[in-house]
Formats: structure tokens, sequence, C-alpha cells
């Protein structure tokens, strides 16, 4: 399905396709420059193909399933790979797939800037992303017109308060974690309007009272995948209230509603806006207590710290997490996945025990 | 204050001297009356008691720095020179970590990071300096509680997620200099990112500290750091001779100079010594081991804890280290240094680093090292800890085999945490390694 919708964009709109590794990078100007965005997270499952050696098993399995995925030779419908700079394990591969083979065509990088907002990053974000543009117009062979990125970034702040909007009363949405999440995670590779028009929908099916009962969580990770997860909790009593990961709500920029006339500036003032997250080395203690707000804005019960093995950026800010939530005496529980197809029966266990101990007002594990 | 700063200042200027040089007198005691012992090595570099004197004077000056000077943490691969032009007293938590590694602390010491929460498959050294924040233990007495924290991201992202819990665990400002990752050439746009950074890091440091940069001081900072890693450069550069004199293994010690004192005369008088008597070395015919067969090139960090046996067992069957990739990565910014351009230099020196590079830059490099020491084969240590180096590893040994028609180990272990290694396993390792030599 989605093989045939790329082939569409493709044939039907003369749309390039970059395939994107995660997460951050300035999706306006793809798509003011008519290039379709398809993000690669896993594809979930064993790893496969001779490739998969070519980095050590001790590296995130985001990075090897990309390897063994991109240099396995089932890339071959995009035009470009698009590496952000979000991780030591991304940059390597960033180098190993173009230097070392797996790779010949165009790649394109986005060097965000690491740490808080300071004069100097600024300056550099504006830089980079005026570079990263011009990668885009290489690659495209077209121009990029003001008008064209105005739209973008319109269309970009309209999807934002919507998922915003989504995500915050997701009580009242009468359908389960999984569907709503399948949906959300679509935009990882539709056309930004295409997903618009769905996210349009799931906000229409929004009703003025609660849906939801049960055990409120709060989630916080880099992907939710393996996407079972939802199922389990949902089964074990629990619904999803908040969300902290890297790939959904990390990604929506609270700016929308006062973003600068000029669109540059209003690119690089919705990359600031975003909330924290460990690969943008955002502040911890800032991290810290925009999690805590999170949670108690939306009453959760507990946190479940959901993290990919291995992702170094994501397993440096647990303890602090950890720390302060227990000094809240909110349950918290860590757990960890390797993009599987599946969850397996023990970590279902341990999420199914988790979700009574919260409803009991219980304490971490 | 005053009495911190009259204690700083014996244990600078007499303590710490007069301690060492009892321990240099005991030393020449023991070693009068010790029978010399029989070993692979060549006799050991006079130098050798100096580098410990240095080293071990700079951490017990160390204990009495905070309250009598600016203390700042930095990164290895972070500007320091701003720092020293300021008088600031500089500590390396990398370097605090490998020193806990060789004395087997890291598993003791670490597990009060793991303890609060920190998982046991991030970098061992971010483990062990956080452990040892938490627990105050560490095998230097004291380290001195920082003004200020440090990092550049030239060498990993890792340091910075590392140096966000330091800044949060000791409650300290933490300045950033972020260096974009080179892919090919770096770009204009990225080394004014870092220049700036650097002016916004000189304005925190004088800030906190309550000092003026003096322009004059910082150029002589950055001219002898410039000597410092020429002269680093030229020692290891003495290896290409046959027998090697040293061995790469002395390398990762003799290494802590120029980390961590870069900038100052002592380290540029300390390498003036080492070359010499390296150079003096090379004349007399004498090795770093004593029966050199085989020449190795070592990749990535060393694994600390086990460098003496892997060392001996080594240099037993005739094989010397006699370069590393490691050991080169601090010679090679020796050309980039512009004491007339402190910042617009250091932008670039700092940005042009070994790790900071793509794979092709690496693989390069190693093949230029292979070449002109005349190595026969290569072990990589393949480090569960540091990703970043390890990366693209499995690709290189392909290269360096096919290219160079040498053989090369890819040996997986841990740079600083014993707990994840097994001893025996790496051993046999190495061991079968070595006898694929004499087919
Ligand atoms: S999961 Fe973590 S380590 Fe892996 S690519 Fe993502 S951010 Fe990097
Ligand atoms: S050992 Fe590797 S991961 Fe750890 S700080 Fe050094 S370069 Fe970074």
């Amino acid at each position: 399905m989605r093989k045939e919708y790329i082939d569409r964009q493709k044939r039907e709109f003369g749309r390039k396709v970059v395939i994107s590794l995660p997460i951050h990078y300035p999706k306006e100007i793809l798509t003011a420059l008519d290039v379709l965005c398809v993000e690669l997270w896993g594809p979930p499952g064993e790893i496969s193909g001779n490739q998969a050696g070519r980095i050590q098993t001790y590296v995130c399995p985001v990075v090897r399933k990309a390897l063994a995925f991109i240099a396995g030779g089932h890339a071959s419908e995009a035009d470009a790979l698009l590496f952000p700079h979000t991780c030591d394990s991304i940059q390597g591969l960033a180098s190993l797939l173009p230097d070392f083979g797996g790779w010949n065509g165009p790649v394109l990088r986005f060097i965000h800037p690491k740490g808080e907002r300071r004069a100097s990053s600024e300056v550099y974000l504006v830089r980079e992303i005026e570079a990263f543009i011009a990668q885009v117009e290489t690659l495209t062979g077209k121009k990029l017109e003001p008008a064209r990125l105005s739209s973008a970034v319109k269309l970009h702040a309209e999807i934002d308060a919507l998922k915003l909007r989504i995500l915050k009363l997701r009580r009242n949405i009468d359908m389960r974690d999984s569907e709503l999440y399948a949906i959300l995670r679509r935009g990882e590779w539709l056309w930004p309007e295409d997903h618009m028009a769905e996210l349009k929908e799931l906000a229409s099916k929004i009703s003025d009272k609660p849906q939801k009962k049960g055990v409120a969580l709060m989630l916080s990770g880099i992907v939710p995948e393996p996407m079972d997860i939802f199922d389990v909790l949902e089964n074990a009593g629990a619904f999803i209230v908040a969300d902290d990961y890297a790939a959904i709500g990390r990604r929506i920029s609270s700016s929308s509603a006062e973003l600068p006339d000029n669109p540059l500036q209003a690119v690089i003032e919705r990359y600031f806006a975003l909330p924290p997250c460990s690969t943008r080395s955002s502040d911890l203690a800032g991290r810290v207590e925009y999690l805590t707000g999170l949670y108690s804005q939306n009453g959760a019960a507990g946190l479940v710290l959901h993290n990919v093995k291995f992702c170094e950026p994501e397993m440096f800010d647990v303890a602090m997490i950890k720390k302060r939530f227990a000094a809240m005496n909110s349950p918290v529980l860590y757990v960890e996945t390797e993009l599987e197809k599946q969850l397996s029966g023990q970590l279902s266990t341990r999420l199914e025990a988790f979700v009574e101990m919260a409803s009991k007002g219980g304490e971490s594990e | 204050m005053i009495t911190r700063k009259i204690q700083y200042q014996m244990a600078k200027r007499a303590v710490g001297p007069f301690l060492m040089a009892l321990d240099r007198w005991q030393s020449a005691q023991k070693s009068r009356k010790r029978k010399p012992r029989e070993t692979p090595f060549g006799p050991p570099l006079q130098s050798v008691q100096k580098l410990k004197e240095i080293m071990t004077l700079n951490y017990f000056e160390g204990r009495y720095a905070d309250g009598a000077v600016p203390v700042a943490w930095v990164t290895s691969g972070f500007p320091a020179e701003v720092f020293f032009a300021l008088g600031f007293h500089v500590v390396y938590p990398e370097n605090h970590a490998a020193l806990c590694s060789t004395r087997h602390k890291v598993p003791e010491i670490a597990e009060f990071a793991e303890r609060d929460g920190l998982s046991r498959d991030v970098c061992s050294y971010a483990r062990t300096d956080i452990g040892s924040v938490i627990s105050g233990k560490t095998p230097v007495g004291r380290l001195p509680k920082p003004d200020m924290i440090a990092c550049c991201t030239n060498i990993c992202q890792t340091v910075l997620y590392w140096y966000r819990n330091l800044a949060e665990y000791l409650n300290v400002p933490l300045v950033l200099v972020d260096t974009p990752f080179m892919y090919g050439g770096t770009r204009e746009h990225h080394l004014d990112y870092v220049s700036a950074q650097l002016g916004e890091v000189i304005e925190a440091a004088e800030r906190i500290s309550g000092r003026r940069m003096d322009a004059e001081k910082l150029a002589r900072v950055v001219e002898n750091a410039r000597d410092g890693s020429r002269l680093w450069g030229e020692c290891l550069a003495i290896s290409q001779a046959r027998p090697a004199p040293w061995t790469g293994i002395d390398t990762f010690f003799h290494i802590a100079p120029i980390v961590t004192i870069r900038g100052t005369e002592t380290c540029n008088e300390y390498y003036r010594m080492l070359k010499d008597e390296l150079t003096e070395r090379v004349k007399a015919g004498v090795g770093g081991i004593k029966n050199e067969k085989h020449r190795l090139l070592w990749d990535n960090l060393p694994i600390w804890f086990k460098v003496r046996e892997h060392s001996t067992m080594t240099a037993e069957r005739g094989f010397n280290f006699v370069c590393a990739t490691y050991s080169n990565a601090w010679a090679e910014a020796g050309d980039l240094i512009d004491p007339s351009h402190p910042l617009e230099s250091a932008a670039k020196t700092y940005t042009y680093v070994y790790l900071n590079r793509d794979l092709d830059n690496r693989l390069k490099t190693t093949v230029d090292l292979a070449k002109s020491f005349g190595v026969d084969g290569a072990v990589l240590h393949s480090d569960r800890s540091c990703k970043p180096y390890s990366v693209g590893q499995v690709d290189v040994k392909e290269r360096l085999q096919k290219d160079m028609n040498i053989r090369v180990l890819l040996l997986e272990a841990d740079h600083a945490d014993e707990r994840s290694l097994s001893g025996e396993q790496a051993e046999m390792r190495l061991l079968a390694f070595m006898e694929n030599f004499n087919d």
C-alpha cells in the first residue's frame, strides 16, 4: 500500500521522494519543493540480509535496520536519502552508506544545532537551513519560491495545531489507541495535505465528553514500536493520555499560532519551539520540567518510559526523569524494545502488572 | 577563600613538588635494590617518572583548587586554551575515568550511577564519572567541584548527554561548543558557528571567574598548544624506526599531558624530554620490545584495565603496537593552530578532529598510518561503550585486509568497564590472531 502510494506520488504529481532517517528536519522545505518525505523507522521485525552485520549489535536497531534495508536495495524508489544529525549512530550511518557502499544516490544532510537556543545557534540554524534549501533545490532542479514556502509553513503549522488538539482531547475520541497512533504515524510517509485530510476526519470524531475509562498513562520514548504496546496496555485497562514520543509529540511545535510572516524565520521559530528532546540535547532540567507538566496537566496516573534498546540520547535522560517522578510518587516503568514485530510475553506481563499497580497509585518498578 | 588560596599555592609550589621529590627518591632506592626483572620489553623509558610526577601533581593541586581558582571540567576535545589563559584549574573527566579503569575501580564506582538509573549500555566513562560525583569515590583523593562544565561535541554527541547530567548533579552551568560533523570538507557557516560559540564560552568564563581575557596570554597558550601538538606528533613519528623505540601502548599513557595540560610550558618541556630520549633510543637501536618481529596498528580507545596484560602478551610473541589512531588524534592539530588568529584557527582545529570526520577520512588516516609505520597487522577494538568510534569498523576491517593486504582483528571489548569483557575471551582471540602470522 505504501509502495503504491509512493509510486503514484511520483507518477501523478512528479514529486521527488526522499527517504529520511529520524528525527528532526525542516519538513516545510521539502513540502515547498514538492518532495515527498518517507521516514524510515525500521522496518519492524528481524534484521535480515547480509548487510546487517556491517554494524555491531550494540548499536541501536533503528540504525542497523536502516542499513540492512537501504543497503539491501529496498530503497530504490527514493531519489535521495536524508540524514538529520540525530545521534552518533545516525551520524555514523550517514557516512557508512555513501562512503563504504549501500547507497550511490544523492544524500541530503541536516545538521541541527544542539543544546539550548543561543545567539550563535540561531544564526547557525538560519544558514544551515539555507544550505539545506540549496541541497533540495539541486535535487529537484527547482527554485524555492517564498510564496510556496509560506504555504508550506502554514500547512505544517495547521497540521501541528490539529495534532495538538487531537492529543489534548484524545480522551474524547472513541477509538483504540492503536488506531489513533496508526493515523498519527501515517504522517511519516503521506503527502502533508493527505495527512491533514485524515487528521481533520479524526478531529471530527472528538466529542464533548470523555470516551475513555481506565488508567490514564503517559508514554515517552523514541518511537512507538512495536505498535501492539497500545493493545497490551488497553487490554490491561489503560489508555494513553499524554505523549512524549520523539516520533510524535516531540515533533509538534507549540508555536503555530504566533509564527512570524517571514517564512524562513517561521521555520526557525518552529524548530526552537519544539518540546524538549534528548536528540536535540535540550536542557535536562527543562525537559524534566516539561514532562512533569505534561503529566499533571493531562491527569496521568503513571509513566511508561519506552526506549529503543541502545538509544544513548534517551538512556542518559532516564535517571533524572525517574528520580523526579519518584519524588512526585508517580509510578514509572522503564521498558526497552528493539523494533520487533510484537511485544514479548514477558514485556506484556510487565506492562499489565504496571497498569494494575498504577491503578492503585503504586510505586515505580 | 584566602585560606583556600594559600592551601592551593602551598600544594602547587611546595607540598606537591616535595612529595614528588620524595617519590623520586623512593623509586630510585627501590630500583637500586630491585633485581632487574625479565620482561619482553626494552629498558623502561626514563621519562616515565617525570610523566608520573606531572600527572600526580596535577591531580594533587586539583584537590585544593576549588575556592582558590576557578575550576572547569572539560571534555578531552574542548578548546581548553581559553580556560588556561584565564587561570582556571582544568579537570578532564575522561582522563579521570581512564585512570579509574587502570586501577580497576570502574565496577565499584560506575555502580553508583547504575543504581541511580543510568543504563549499563551507555559509555563507561560517563557511568564512571557520574558514579564518582554521586559517591565521592575516586582514586585521586578528591576532584575539585567545578564552577562550570564545558563540553565540545567534536568527539561524540555522547559527551553532551553525559555533561548535561554532570551539570544537573553538580548544579553548575554548562557551556557548549557544538561542532557540526564534517562530511567531506567543512562549510564556512559551520566554522563561523564554532567561532561564535568560542566567543560565548569566553564571555561565560569571564563572567564566572570574574577575570578578563588577556589577548597576549591567550596567544601564548595557543602557541604552546600548537608546539605541544607538534612535539607529540614528532614523538609518535619516531616509531617509524625499526625497531620502534617505544610501544603504542606506552603512547596511551604518555598522551596524558597533551590531553590535560595542552597549552602549558610543562607539557611542552615534557615532550621535548621524551623526544630526546626516544631519539637516543633509536640511535642506540633500543626497541620498545626486545624482539620486534611484527608491527601492529591499534584502532579505537585502549582497553584501559587490560592494557598491561595485552601489551605483555603481544610483546612476548614479538608483536609491537607501533601506532594507534587514538594517540595520533592529538597530533593532527599541530598545523592548524595559528596563534595570531587564536579563535578562528581554534574553530578549524577543533572541528577537524578525527572523530568529527567521515569514515572516508578515518579510513584514509588509518591507511596512511599503516603505511608510514610499516605495519603488517591491525587490531580494531570494537568498543561496546563507544559507538561513534566503532560504527564503520566492520567495513574498515575489510578495506584494510583487501587494500593493504594485512591481517586485521576486530576485537570486541569495552574501554573502561571490565564487567563487559570476558578477559579470557579477548586474550584467546588475540592469541589466535597472532598465531596466524606464523602461517
Ligand atoms: S533510536 Fe536513538 S540511537 Fe537509535 S537512531 Fe534513534 S536517536 Fe539514534
Ligand atoms: S569513549 Fe566514545 S562515547 Fe565515550 S566519551 Fe569518548 S568518544 Fe564519546
